[in-house]
Parts: C-alpha cells; structure tokens; sequence
C-alpha cells in the first residue's frame, strides 16, 4: 500500500507476462505434428492395407480369414485414430468419447446375437 | 475477455480460444460417436446374416471387384495423410499449402467416387443387382441347362454350353447353377440364390452410404478451401480444418472396415 506510487503507471495490465514472450499466445503449434511421423504411419497403414489384400487372397476363405482381417482393420483404425484423429494428444474428454462410441457399439453387437444366436435354442425346444 | 487473449476468432461465448478449440474438438467427436452407431446398426446387420448364411457371403463376395476396391483403399488412405497435413499447414498460417492439401484431399475422394462409379456400371453390366435384376439373369442361366420343355442338360453339356456362349449370361449367374447342379436345396452344400442377393443389399447399402459419406466430407473440404482463399482460416481457426479432417478420418476408418467384409469375404476363391 504505501509502494503504491512506484506501480501506478501500469495497473492490472498484464496479469499474464507469457503472451509478451511467446508467439504463440494460444498454444495452437504446441501439438504441432511432425509431418515424417505421419507419413511413417500412412505407410503402415497401407502397408496393412495391402497386407490384408494379399493374405485373403493367399488363404482365401478358412476360419482364421475373418479374425485375421478383422485383426488387421482393427489396427489400422488405431493407428488412424491415435496419429490422425490426433488422440495422442490426450485430451481426456476426447478419448473417453472416442472410447463410448466403441463402448456403445459393443453393446449394440452383443445384444444384436444375443437375440439372432440363441433364437433357436427357445424356438426349436 | 482481457485483452491480451482475445481474438477476432474467439466466439464470445468461449472463455479463450483453447477453451473454443477444446469445445469444437468434443463437439464433432460427439457426432462421430453417433456415425459410429449408425454404421454399427448396418454391421451388426451384417454380422446376423453373415453367421446365418456364411457360405453365400463369401461366394457373393468372390465376385465382387477387388481391383477396384483395393486402388480405392488407396486413395483413401492417402486423402487422410494429406488431410493431416493441411491442419499442420493451417496452424502454421501456410495458406497455400493448406489450400493445396485441402485440394489433394478433394480429389483423391473424388477419384474415389469416380472409381465407386465405374465399379458400379461393371456390377450392373453384369447385372449383378439384387432384386429382379438378379432373378432374372440366375433364371435364365438356369433354364438354358433345364428347360420348361425337353430334357436337361447333363452337368458335362452344361460346363460345355456356357463355355460355348460366353456372352449369353454372366457368370457368377452360370457358376452358381453349375454349383448347385444336381444338389437339393437342404443340401449344405446348395448356394441359396436368395442369400446371396442379401450379401449385395449390404454391399450396395453399406457402400452406398459410405459413398454419400465421402460426397458430404469433399462438399466440406471445398468449403474449407473457400474459406480459407477468404482469409478466413488463419492459425487461430486451424480447429475448423480439423473437424472436417475428424469426420474425413472416420469415413475412411469405416472403409478399412467395409474393404474386409464386403470385399475381401470371397477373396482367394478358385472361379473355374
């Protein structure tokens, strides 16, 4: 109080000293992506891609088909998920929709064959 | 707010722009959620009549265009790279090189229409079309080896018949009949020609929408490009460019997903 006069030429201006610092007040560039990442995981994917491609065609339709292809999308929804849908910057909220979205979808899926699997087992006797 | 965060961008409603680009992120996730349970309904569907009737999914599959299909991937694919790379370039404020991602992006979907295009007129060429479409051309291919009147053929002049007229009927049309030759309809090794066509309701269905998918997201990248001649994208709205770039990268998701079920089912299957 008594320092009062020393500080009146700039009262309550600059409450936050880091935009003077930074060029980036709004932390726009700080996820910035890192474009041989990306290109690393275009390559994968397609590589996947082109993998699931050519195992179908080499195995053709056997029992482990499916699950393998299966195996292989799942994979590469991941990794378009984490890399391009920019999931590694972990915003929590973001990943916990991403993740009720798969949730709900599980829900849908079992309750759709617990009905279509067990049909017969009522009706048949 | 105060005046050292506050941007032309900012909406007035929003404390600061992270708190705006957080709010937009969230937003566009909360819609992709509900895409995912819409092509949830249609691959639960799939899934019910794929454990119902196994073997004439993967036989409808085998005739599918895999060639196609599989350039297709990777246009898609690539479409979400340079996506990626346009939010990169937008929150560097490098305007021509997020307009020229943004324009990379908008053609190879739209080559990816052009492709589904073609794909179809070949799947209608050979009548490969559920409905009367399908009835008529299976019937016809099976009246030429038992007609109404006079005798059958054997399965031996059958296989020399339609190697002999291969124009008169497709062949998925003549390999199911000779498939089915001689089998009773219980037999567990007779292709319900019925089962198949609703293999290719979920094909023309779950594609189609797909297709209507990547039309609305090119329509948006358009936009953005629009937006951002304007002026109007500068690094403080780069969050504008990654909603449409979420909403991109979930249809592609769906399409690695599609690109197995529809496609790859019948993929390896000897057609003789």
């Amino acid at each position: 109080m008594g320092e009062e006069p020393t500080t009146t030429p700039t009262p309550t201006q600059t409450p936050t000293p880091a935009p003077a610092a930074s060029d980036d007040p709004y932390g726009i560039r700080k996820d910035l992506d890192d474009p041989i990442t990306l290109v690393v995981v275009w390559i994968a994917v397609l590589g996947l891609a082109l993998l699931t491609v050519g195992l179908s065609s080499w195995i053709g339709p056997t029992r482990y088909t499916l699950p393998l292809q299966l195996a292989i999308a799942c994979t590469q929804a991941g990794l378009v998920a984490y890399h391009f849908m920019h999931l590694k910057q972990g915003d929590k909220v973001v990943i916990l929709t991403a993740l009720s979205s798969i949730f709900w979808m599980g829900i849908l899926i079992v309750l759709f064959l617990a009905d279509y699997k067990t049909r017969h087992m009522i009706i048949g006797g | 707010m105060s005046a050292s965060t506050h941007s032309p961008v900012l909406k007035h409603h929003f404390e600061d722009l992270g708190q705006q680009h957080a709010c937009e992120r969230l937003g566009i996730w909360m819609f992709l959620a509900t895409e995912v349970l819409f092509f949830g309904g249609l691959f639960g569907a799939y899934t019910v009549y794929r454990l119902w009737y196994p073997e004439e999914f993967i036989l409808a599959s085998s005739h599918l265009n895999r060639t196609i299909a599989t350039v297709n991937t990777v246009f898609l694919i690539t479409s979400s790279l340079t996506m990626t790379l346009a939010i990169r370039s937008a929150k560097l404020g490098d305007r021509s090189a997020l307009i020229r991602n943004l324009l990379i992006t908008a053609a190879l979907g739209t080559a990816f229409m052009v492709m589904k295009g073609f794909e179809y007129k070949i799947d209608f060429q050979e009548r490969y079309v559920p409905g009367r479409i399908f009835q008529e051309e299976h019937d016809a291919a099976f009246r030429a080896v038992f007609p109404t009147s006079g005798p059958a053929l054997t399965r031996e002049q059958a296989e020399q018949y339609f190697k002999e007229h291969p124009e008169a009927h497709q062949r998925w049309a003549w390999e199911l009949v000779l498939h089915n030759y001689g089998k009773d309809p219980n037999d567990p090794d007779y292709r319900d020609p019925g089962k198949m066509q609703l293999f290719l309701l979920f094909y023309y269905i779950m594609t189609g929408i797909h297709g209507l998918h990547i039309i609305i997201g090119i329509g948006c990248i358009l936009w953005l490009v629009w937006e951002a001649r304007r002026g109007m994208i500068p690094p403080e709205n780069y969050s504008t460019v990654e909603v449409v770039s979420l909403y991109w990268h979930l249809v592609d998701a769906i399409w690695l997903f599609l690109m197995p079920l529809l496609y790859l089912a019948g993929a390896g299957m000897h057609h003789h």
